[in-house]
């Protein structure tokens, strides 16, 4: 009965590394609302083990330079409201938190993309602050709303 | 075979004149003329050339690291320099419809300096600048390069090794809209064993890939949790110039991608010489190249000039958290369970700043628990949303400096991960001198000081010993893979520790009988506590030994340990400890152990170890001791 019992453990706890050896890759939750960042992959054990010898480094997304800048095609630069956008859009919750916060990095690089002059990016700080339940309205505010918000207090 | 009887210089004429045909404005005459010059020159068996082709002197000649076939403009250019600056220069004269499809857009780097060593004058070939490249460096205005090192995920120690990368700062932007520039392994593979074995081959290519830093910091510092340090380079903008042109030719290239050699951080050296050729980067000799090393490689050449710390997220909440007090900290969880904002932070004498703190923890924690998919996104959303507007009704921090995360030591200032241990014990009534070897990383008896507490990461330790009186050398133990997670459970995070721990052990039955086994061994519990207190953990595992003096050549069982590591005064660290295995199956015995061990580190490069315990393995007693000193090199 005993021994039963162990070989049982025993094989359980083996079996269970190779179950659990996928190394599903971070998943992006795709959407431009609250809410889209990246969902942790699922590391079991085994990967956990096997990740010894892969630095930790592998993506299952070939980006390319291209998908990055280098390759550009577009002329020279982007239109800035548009960089501003894609920005917002990438960045909603931690921008909320800097703004509920009335300062951060990711408040300081909106006002940088907004071209907002350094003397007057404290005001600018505090005004979102104050307005931040105007910016993001509603749980479900998509990136476009919030920077139509952010504009319309300006 | 006339053809063979053909001078050299005629076909080189030839293939002018084939690629003048395209393009009558192209004159051969000039091209041979080059040609020429880089002959005379021998600018092929230039270190700047063989850096942008990645050539390396192996046991069969020159090769290439690079392995796809359109890197190359030669058939042979993979193993000759000579054929491929030859090629290359041809095709500066190749007449294309779209400029990025010339060469000297698919390879700028090889342009400029081939332009600049040979002087070739501008209206005589075709294209004499990529504009698309000029028009990005227009656009990005580069200004300076840093070199990100994300340290281990929350409870995995593999992931110690790390990784590196290069962010690109610009002249108008923050540090979150810089470039990022990583090298990694591409690949589907959801199988773990196919996954390490063919990552250790080679089986996988390896690509450059371009992305905002703010998306890299998604994953690493939101997802992964882990903590980064940026170690700012004395790049100038001439050289940051040589790293985008050479990057560009590596566009969609991919080498072969080796865990242990040609991984993330030896390919970046390969950048950082096409910037700046007097370095000495890629032709160090290693067996294995530990990212955290190429940082001090890096260092040790003079580039790095200033480091900060990005704390992680889940830094960030054990700081908020330490901030506040228990009650403080229950309300801020309850915020997070979706009571009103009114309700929680009814606790009394509760400050407005202390408000604001607990509303940012609550605010991260549950980003945290999101990432994790512990609420659902509506769920995450509402009240994601509700905190965030009660923290900004609370208005601006009043106090005078923002609060800061003082920033550990930073990993390149931790132990080296090298590991040579020479030292002296008791076995019984037996004496011994012992001998330890070990290329990586970083053990539980380690100082911590760059490191993550309670993480192991122990490749393939090899130790012997050897008996005076009996005369004899024995190999004592060879641990392929230790790994130790003990990631303490407090109120916001309830992680499960674990271990796997495999290689050669001996079982000692006997006086005289002490074998060589192969061991695994699993296990998983739980751990509390954590820095000044000590690291308390209990653990649940499995054993199974392998080996010809084993009763059945087999034995497997189960059991526990658990223990107590703590540090004292920062170098003095002890870890009390007892273990108890009961193999049922094969060869059937009881294992008990209680040990005792203690380092001191006398510097960071250097301690001294003393442990003793005490192990019945069936009935059999046995006593150790024995003291080491450890040398990290």
């Amino acid at each position: 009965m005993v021994k039963k019992f162990v070989l049982a453990v025993v094989m359980i706890s083996f079996v269970a590394i190779p179950v659990s050896s996928c190394f599903a890759a971070n998943q992006k939750n795709t959407g431009c609302g609250l809410g889209s960042l990246i969902m942790q992959g699922n590391d079991g054990l085994a990967f956990q083990v096997l990740a010894v010898t892969t630095n930790g480094t592998f993506g299952n997304q070939t980006f390319g330079i291209s998908s990055g800048t280098l390759n550009c095609e577009q002329p020279g630069k982007f239109v800035s409201r548009e960089k501003t956008s894609f920005y917002i859009a990438d960045n909603m919750d931690n921008l909320a938190n800097d703004i509920a916060r009335g300062h951060g990095e990711y408040l300081n690089t909106l006002a940088v993309l907004m071209e907002v002059p350094e003397g007057s990016r404290t005001d600018f700080y505090t005004l979102l602050q104050n307005n931040f339940s105007h910016i993001y309205s509603s749980p479900k505010v998509s990136s476009i709303e919030v920077l139509g918000n952010i504009e319309s207090l300006m | 075979m006339a053809l063979f009887r053909i001078p050299p210089f005629f076909l080189v004429t030839l293939w002018c004149a084939f690629s003048a045909v395209s393009s009558p404005a192209q004159d051969s005459a000039y091209c041979e003329e080059l040609l020429a010059s880089a002959a005379e020159q021998r600018l092929h068996e230039d270190r700047y050339w063989h850096i942008l082709m990645h050539y390396q002197d192996g046991l069969f000649g020159i090769e290439s690291l690079v392995d796809d076939p359109r890197f190359f403009l030669s058939l042979k250019g993979k193993t000759d320099p000579k054929a491929e600056i030859r090629s290359t220069i041809r095709a500066f004269f190749e007449q294309h419809e779209n400029e990025n499809d010339s060469a000297v857009c698919r390879f700028p780097a090889r342009f400029e300096w081939i332009s600049e060593r040979l002087d070739i004058d501008p209206d005589r070939v075709p294209f004499s600048s990529c504009r698309s490249f000029e028009n990005f460096m227009e656009m990005a205005r580069p200004s300076s390069v840093t070199l990100v090192f994300p340290m281990a995920h929350l409870n995995s120690p593999a992931s110690m090794f790390g990784h590196t990368l290069l962010t690109v700062e610009t002249a108008d932007r923050t540090k979150l809209l810089a470039y990022s520039i990583s090298y990694s392994a591409v690949t589907n593979e959801t199988f773990g064993p196919f996954f390490a074995f063919k990552g250790l081959f080679g089986l996988y290519p390896g690509y450059f890939a371009v992305l905002p830093y703010y998306a890299k910091l998604e994953q690493y510092s939101d997802v992964d949790h882990r903590d980064i340090w940026e170690y700012r380079l004395n790049l100038t903008v001439p050289e940051i110039r040589r790293i985008l042109l050479h990057l560009r030719e590596l566009e969609s290239i991919a080498s072969d991608y080796y865990f242990f050699q040609e991984n993330c951080s030896y390919l970046l050296y390969f950048l950082l010489e096409a910037a700046r050729p007097s370095l000495e980067l890629s032709d160090r000799f290693h067996w294995w190249l530990i990212p955290l090393d190429s940082i001090r490689v890096i260092e040790e050449q003079g580039l790095i000039t200033g480091t900060s710390y990005r704390p992680s997220r889940t830094t960030k909440i054990r700081f908020l958290a330490s901030n506040l007090s228990e009650p403080e900290n229950t309300a801020a969880l309850a915020m997070t369970d979706g009571i009103p904002h009114e309700d929680a932070l009814k606790c009394a004498g509760i400050s407005d700043q202390e408000k604001m703190t607990a509303c940012e923890l609550a605010g991260e924690y549950l980003q945290y628990l999101y990432s994790k998919r512990r609420v659902s996104e509506e769920t995450y959303q509402e009240r994601f949303l509700s905190i965030l507007t009660a923290r900004s009704r609370l208005g601006a921090d009043q106090g005078a400096a923002p609060r800061r995360i003082a920033p550990p030591v930073q990993p390149d200032r931790g132990h080296r991960s090298d590991r040579l241990a020479l030292g002296a014990g008791v076995k019984g009534d037996d004496a011994f001198a012992e001998l330890r070897i070990r290329p990586a990383y970083h053990h539980l008896m380690d100082l911590d000081d760059g490191y993550v507490e309670g993480a192991q990461l122990i490749f393939a330790d090899v130790a012997l010993r050897y008996y005076p009186e009996d005369r004899k050398l024995l190999l004592e133990s060879l641990d392929l893979i230790d790994i130790v997670s003990l990631s303490p459970r407090d109120r916001f995070f309830r992680p499960v520790s674990w271990k796997f721990d495999t290689g050669l052990i001996r079982v000692d039955r006997d006086h005289d009988k002490s074998h060589l086994v192969y061991q695994i061994n699993p296990g998983g519990g739980l751990a509390f506590g954590g820095t000044q207190g000590g690291l308390f953990y209990g653990m649940l595992e499995t054993g199974l030994n392998l080996g010809g003096a084993l009763e059945k050549r087999y034995a497997a069982g189960a059991g526990g340990s658990a223990g107590l590591i703590r540090v004292v005064g920062g170098s003095w660290k002890i870890h009390a400890r007892i273990r108890d295995v009961y193999y049922g199956l094969g060869d059937s015995y009881n294992l008990f152990e209680a040990g005792l061990q203690q380092s001191f580190a006398i510097s960071p490069d250097q301690s001294l170890q003393a442990d003793i315990s005490r192990r019945r393995t069936g009935d059999f007693y046995q006593t150790e001791f024995r003291i080491l000193w450890n040398l990290f090199f």
